[in-house]
């Protein structure tokens, strides 16, 4: 077995992790799919295995995500509870956490900027990200700004309107 | 570069180290002489790590990373009955028909399934690392969406206290609140099994409802519990309950259960119905510690019901009403080889 992809293993997985978590939501979800992402690896011996894994990651989140979002619609059909058909949004508000806050700011990103965000936060550099999202190297910095800036924005926005809801 | 101030996109690159050392050098010159974009810096600075922040507030429970080994990783089938939705009615459709042989003449009709075994090896492998506090869930179309996720945070909150107890936890068996733990508990399906395997991991024929069509088998876990098995199986085309035969383990359940409850009720009363769950738990804990030889119960939390043959704790769940559940409860049986 490739000797390095075990060492990337060690230094990238809970990064990894920590990615996909940020868009499926479900610590163990993420942990499945970064298990799965990493198996793929151990077949494919991708060139270079930390981009090529945050790629099939993404990915696998996305079909992921899309299925779920499949169940969904099913289950509603099944069980008819109201329960069931609650949005994202209202979920997220009323769990009122950090966590579902940062949540709701990071959806509010452009898909582009949120992507650079999350790959930076895990550890890529700007050579990675630019390679994997297409975007020239240079246009990196800027695209980070921006996204740090919505994201912080968005957050702030949001609890300004919670406290407002609340009175 | 010295000449006109730094744009945010130069800044950030600054900031984050990405600057090529030429261009860095451009900055440096350009911020000696500039008190404006010498403010920006520190402007930015701090944006980037509150931005920073705010990424860490959305970031899972850390857990141990599981052993990375060659030789056990292979690509993960265990979403196929998930992903391939036709092909599991399918499945079912035949099972069905090869049910009434298997009911009727006692003939071993659901064999192993081939691409059982290696999944169920590989999970394993890969949940190697877990502590008993990794606590698993089974989704149940039953539950509403909202309840399972304020239960996952919560848990996701209380996850290493109740390591921290488990761990310290003394073999003492409180078989009323491994009930309770039971009833609250989610285990996650892991992955289909025969109903051999079945019987081999529970020690006792799996409990099934009789005359209905046995749609899968699946290996299961939950905290508390040395073998879990769930039977799928299909009511009609449209409903399916599951029949979760659990075999009890002696362990310290009282404290891990407590626990749990114990840190939201400190809480402000502002918490939400959902996530006060885990005080309902507590209730379950002490009202099953008052009538400990109660056989049929309905769960107060969950609304499912439970009976207990021997060492085994059996249940239903699925889109009924919670009387239908109680009545088919009422009527499973072993399944015989």
């Amino acid at each position: 077995m490739p000797q390095d992809l075990a060492e990337v293993y060690r230094t990238t997985y809970r990064a990894l992790v920590r990615f996909l978590y940020r868009k499926v939501w479900n610590a163990e979800r993420a942990e499945d799919l970064a298990q799965e992402a990493f198996a793929r690896a151990l077949i494919h011996k991708p060139e270079s295995a930390r981009g090529w894994l945050f790629i099939v990651a993404a990915n696998m989140a996305r079909d992921d995500a899309r299925r779920a979002a499949r169940e969904r619609r099913h289950l509603t059909l099944l069980t008819a509870e109201p329960q069931e058909t609650t949005s994202a949004t209202d979920e997220a508000l009323e769990v009122e956490s950090d966590r579902a806050r940062v949540r709701a700011a990071l959806e509010e990103l452009s898909p582009r900027d949120r992507e650079v965000l999350l790959l930076w936060d895990s550890g890529l550099s700007y050579e990675e990200i630019a390679a994997q999202t297409g975007l020239a190297r240079g246009a990196i910095g800027t695209t980070l700004s921006r996204a740090r800036r919505r994201l912080v924005q968005a957050y702030e926005a949001g609890k300004t309107g919670e406290h407002v809801a609340r009175g | 570069m010295s000449m006109s101030h730094v744009d945010d996109g130069t800044l950030h690159a600054y900031l984050d180290g990405e600057l090529a050392p030429a261009e860095a050098q451009g900055v440096d010159a350009h911020l000696a002489q500039c008190p404006a974009c010498r403010a920006r810096v520190e402007e930015e600075r701090a944006l980037i790590s509150r931005a920073g922040e705010l990424l860490a507030l959305a970031t899972p429970p850390e857990r141990e990373v599981p052993p990375f080994r060659a030789g056990d990783v292979r690509p993960l089938k265990r979403l196929w009955w998930q992903v391939r939705l036709p092909l599991a009615w399918a499945a079912t459709v035949i099972l069905a028909l090869g049910i009434g042989t298997y009911i009727g003449s006692g003939s071993r009709a659901l064999m192993e399934r081939p691409a059982a075994a290696p999944q169920q090896n590989l999970s394993r492998d890969l949940v190697a690392a877990d502590t008993p506090a990794r606590r698993v869930r089974r989704e149940s179309p039953a539950e509403p969406r909202v309840a399972k996720r304020a239960a996952r945070e919560e848990e996701d909150r209380i996850a290493p206290q109740r390591k921290n107890k488990l761990a310290a936890a003394t073999p003492a068996p409180p078989p009323q609140a491994a009930i309770a733990m039971f009833e609250v508990g989610r285990s996650l399906k892991r992955s289909p099994i025969g109903v051999d395997s079945a019987r081999t991991l529970l020690g006792a024929d799996p409990f099934a409802v009789p005359g209905t069509p046995i749609r899968a088998i699946y290996q299961a876990r939950e905290i508390g519990y040395s073998a879990v098995v769930i039977v799928e199986q299909a009511l009609d085309s449209t409903t399916a309950i599951e029949v979760t035969n659990a075999r009890s383990t002696p362990l310290a359940l009282g404290e891990v259960a407590v626990t749990g409850a114990a840190a939201p009720v400190s809480r402000a009363d502002s918490v939400g119905a959902l996530e006060r769950a885990p005080r309902a738990r507590a209730q379950v804990v002490s009202s099953l510690a008052a009538k400990p030889s109660a056989r049929l119960m309905p769960d107060e939390t969950l609304n499912r019901p439970l009976r207990r043959v021997g060492n085994l704790e059996i249940h239903i769940s699925g889109p009924l009403p919670s009387d239908s559940l109680q009545k088919l409860l009422r009527l499973v049986q072993p399944v015989k080889p």
